[in-house]
């Protein structure tokens, strides 16, 4: 339950600015894990291709701001969060990485969720992936980066009038209102 | 210069209801001040042209004041509402579905009066010209000739498009031989002054920078304003004050200065929508005893409804490109309106088709928590799910409780330390079993569509689901007498006759539709006899019955 302290500011459009900095330690870890969430393969690319980590970063609450919008990340903690994974993460395999993950999803499922749900995020409000998209997918040839300014007036297919003829309905006049049978109630 | 505090109609609440009012008698000369607790939204706050927009909807884009947490929201414990403070209020923020009620939804006292469900003290012919008044001042889409409906006039353009999902859906329900119709939604399709036309960004939830989509701030207000309307944001009222057993006008505060005002006036209007304007009612006492005005029934609060709801998210083995088009109306399916006991439960629901928003969300689990696998198998959920969606969800007709009510938590305030509001609601067994019965229903619609991959509910709203609807309504309903309700059919509390109650709150029942086109039409009615009547209304003494009050 929030407090009346909690009622104080808006967030920014696009994060916080400045953005909060990683130490290059902390952007390969980042990365790492990422490149495990979404693996790169049938024509989109790795999160750590196309700046990932950059896009997290904006939504990490900077020192002495409140974490109270989404996903929640102060920067002490996820800072801290990031310097926690050993040296192994970085220099192991994929099934080490995997392990590791897998780990940190059954020990705290809430925090998992939120970084799995903020690397999704990025990946998918990237240019890069959003052209994989057009490229890869029949149902997403001409999906934007961005709603608007163009929108898709000019690729919406009007109704099938053919199914517009056949449809069929009533209504219950006022004067015809009557009181039901509650027993009729199954 | 100094303002004057001194007026002839003192609205409380810029929101869609506050506007129409402000507007409507501000046309005919009579002096308004509204006071609003919010602000103006800028264009540039929308998230559309951001490359996270599907991210802001998660953050400042929530509809929960408790999750968003503004600095002119306040708090709310219990359930947790949906609404939006600011000029516009929650239009700013809405699916701008717009459906009307049917006949039968002022008439459920007389069908069933289950629960304390009463009729409403004016039928849908008297509400049906105030609704064409209002949907030509807006301008809507609507495809005309629904024959599950009374006819409705043409609106100001054709209907949105039903691109790939509308046709798609629309073949299910044809094949089940069901009624179905293209929504009607408060949402340009031609340009209208300085708005523009819907060009199908699919984002609508997060409002609509373009000014296709009908939010007050955009109708309504301009016109108020350049009558000389006094609208005066961050504006957060206090008490509604009294004087000899009349409405006298309100206290604010200033969010800005922390400085105490207060507006004299012959008339007050309540516009803060069915959390908001119980809850200042019950900040209002006057008398110590802590029952607040209007309320010597002990009925301020009391019958919230909701509307209880179920999403269903449904995919398909072909592209059926969700990101594009109005977001949360494509379709409405009112097979289901009427009351049919056999089925085990009494009222009716609408099944309502909407899309998706973009690839984030697909892969955050669209409307129903259905996520993406991390890793491995990633990549083949994704492309077998992004843009093949399709959403209909349950749309039902809760009782109006009488348990189901807005309280004051003294133990939780806002900002200027005033009460929060305490909302309690649970839902009828009948409601239960009527949306269980519903999903049923919305599944079989997709299967009948053909081509079904996958399928994810969320599960019956405050049962195994999330909480229930957006609608906030029946707080301070309209009814038959000091007995049923808090006002009479002309919006004018039973205890005060110079206070007026003109917003959701004032919903005697709430059908199985969208309700700000009911809510909205009611205030205009509602401002048609302020107007009318205004010498009537300052000689008042007591409030008329229904049969004495004077005619519109």
């Amino acid at each position: 339950m929030p407090t009346k302290a909690d009622f104080t500011s808006k967030p920014a459009i696009g994060g916080y600015r400045p953005p909060i900095s990683l130490t290059e330690r902390q952007r390969r870890v980042l990365d790492a894990f990422a490149d495990e969430i979404v693996p790169p393969g049938g024509g989109f690319p790795a999160p750590s291709e196309v700046g990932v980590a950059g896009f997290v970063a904006r939504y990490v609450a900077p020192d002495g701001q409140p974490a109270k919008w989404f996903p929640f990340f102060a920067q002490a903690e996820f800072t801290g969060w990031l310097d926690g994974f050993d040296d192994r993460f970085l220099t192991a395999g994929a099934d080490h990485r995997i392990t590791v993950i897998q780990g940190i999803e059954a020990r705290d499922p809430d925090w998992f969720g939120r970084i799995r749900n903020m690397v999704y995020s990025a990946y998918y409000s990237t240019p890069e992936v959003v052209k994989a998209i057009n490229r890869e997918l029949v149902a997403g040839r001409d999906y934007r980066l961005t709603p608007l300014p163009y929108g898709y007036s000019d690729r919406m297919e009007d109704w099938d009038q053919s199914l517009l003829a056949r449809v069929k309905g009533s209504y219950t006049r006022t004067g015809d209102v009557v009181r039901v049978d509650l027993k009729g109630m199954v | 210069m100094q303002r004057s505090n001194d007026t002839d109609v003192l609205v409380i609440g810029a929101g869609p209801t506050g506007a129409a009012m402000s507007k409507l008698l501000s046309d005919h000369g009579i002096k308004v001040i509204c006071l609003e607790q919010g602000d103006w939204l800028n264009v540039m706050d929308h998230p559309h042209f951001y490359d996270g927009w599907e991210l802001e909807r998660m953050r400042g884009w929530r509809w929960e004041p408790n999750n968003r947490q503004f600095p002119e929201d306040y708090p709310t414990s219990g359930q947790m509402p949906q609404m939006m403070m600011g000029v516009g209020g929650s239009t700013l923020h809405y699916a701008a579905a717009w459906p009307r009620f049917k006949p039968v939804d002022f008439r459920k006292g007389t069908e069933h009066g289950l629960e304390g469900t009463i009729d409403w003290p004016i039928s849908f012919e008297e509400l049906e010209p105030y609704m064409n008044l209002n949907d030509a001042e807006i301008g809507i889409s609507r495809l005309v000739g629904d024959p599950s409906a009374p006819l409705a006039p043409e609106g100001w353009g054709p209907v949105n498009k039903g691109h790939k999902i509308g046709n798609k859906l629309a073949a299910g329900f044809d094949r089940l031989g069901w009624h179905w119709w293209p929504s009607t939604n408060a949402v340009l399709t031609r340009d209208k002054g300085s708005r523009l036309a819907c060009n199908d960004c699919g984002n609508c939830l997060a409002g609509c920078p373009r000014g296709s989509i009908a939010s007050a701030d955009i109708t309504y207000w301009p016109k108020a304003l350049a009558n000389g309307v006094d609208l005066r944001t961050h504006a957060r009222v206090e008490q509604v004050t009294m004087k000899d057993g009349l409405a006298s006008g309100a206290v604010y505060i200033d969010r800005l200065t922390g400085a105490r005002h207060e507006v004299k006036a012959r008339i007050v209007v309540m516009c803060c929508n069915a959390v908001g304007t119980p809850r200042l009612l019950l900040m209002s006492d006057q008398n110590g005893r802590g029952d607040g005005l209007a309320n010597s029934g002990g009925m301020v609060g009391r019958h919230m409804m909701f509307h209880a709801w179920a999403y269903e998210d449904f995919w398909f083995d072909e592209p059926l490109e969700g990101f594009k088009g109005p977001e949360p109306a494509v379709i409405y399916c009112q097979e289901f309106y009427h009351t049919d006991v056999s089925r085990g439960f009494v009222n009716g629901f609408s099944l309502q088709v909407g899309t998706a928003l973009g690839a984030a969300q697909s892969a955050m689990g669209t409307n129903t928590g259905h996520v993406a696998p991390w890793g491995a198998g990633h990549r083949q959920f994704f492309n077998d799910h992004f843009a093949r969606h399709a959403l209909i969800y349950v749309q039902a007709e809760d009782l109006p409780v009488a348990s189901n009510r807005v309280k004051l938590d003294h133990d939780l305030t806002d900002t200027d330390g005033l009460p929060a509001a305490h909302v309690h609601w649970r839902m009828h067994d009948n409601d239960r079993r009527m949306v269980e019965w519903g999903q049923k229903r919305a599944r079989e619609v997709a299967e009948a569509a053909g081509g079904m991959t996958d399928h994810k509910s969320s599960g019956v709203c405050d049962v195994n689901g999330t909480g229930p609807g957006a609608h906030l309504m029946g707080t301070c309903r309209m009814g038959n007498s000091p007995a049923d309700s808090v006002t009479n059919k002309f919006n004018q509390t039973w205890d005060i006759p110079n206070l007026f109650i003109a917003d959701g709150s004032a919903l005697t029942t709430g059908g199985s539709v969208s309700p700000t086109n009911m809510i909205q039409a009611l205030t205009v009615r509602c401002a048609d006899y302020i107007r009318r009547r205004h010498s009537d209304i300052l000689s008042q003494r007591k409030t008329p019955s229904n049969a004495d009050a004077p005619a519109l």
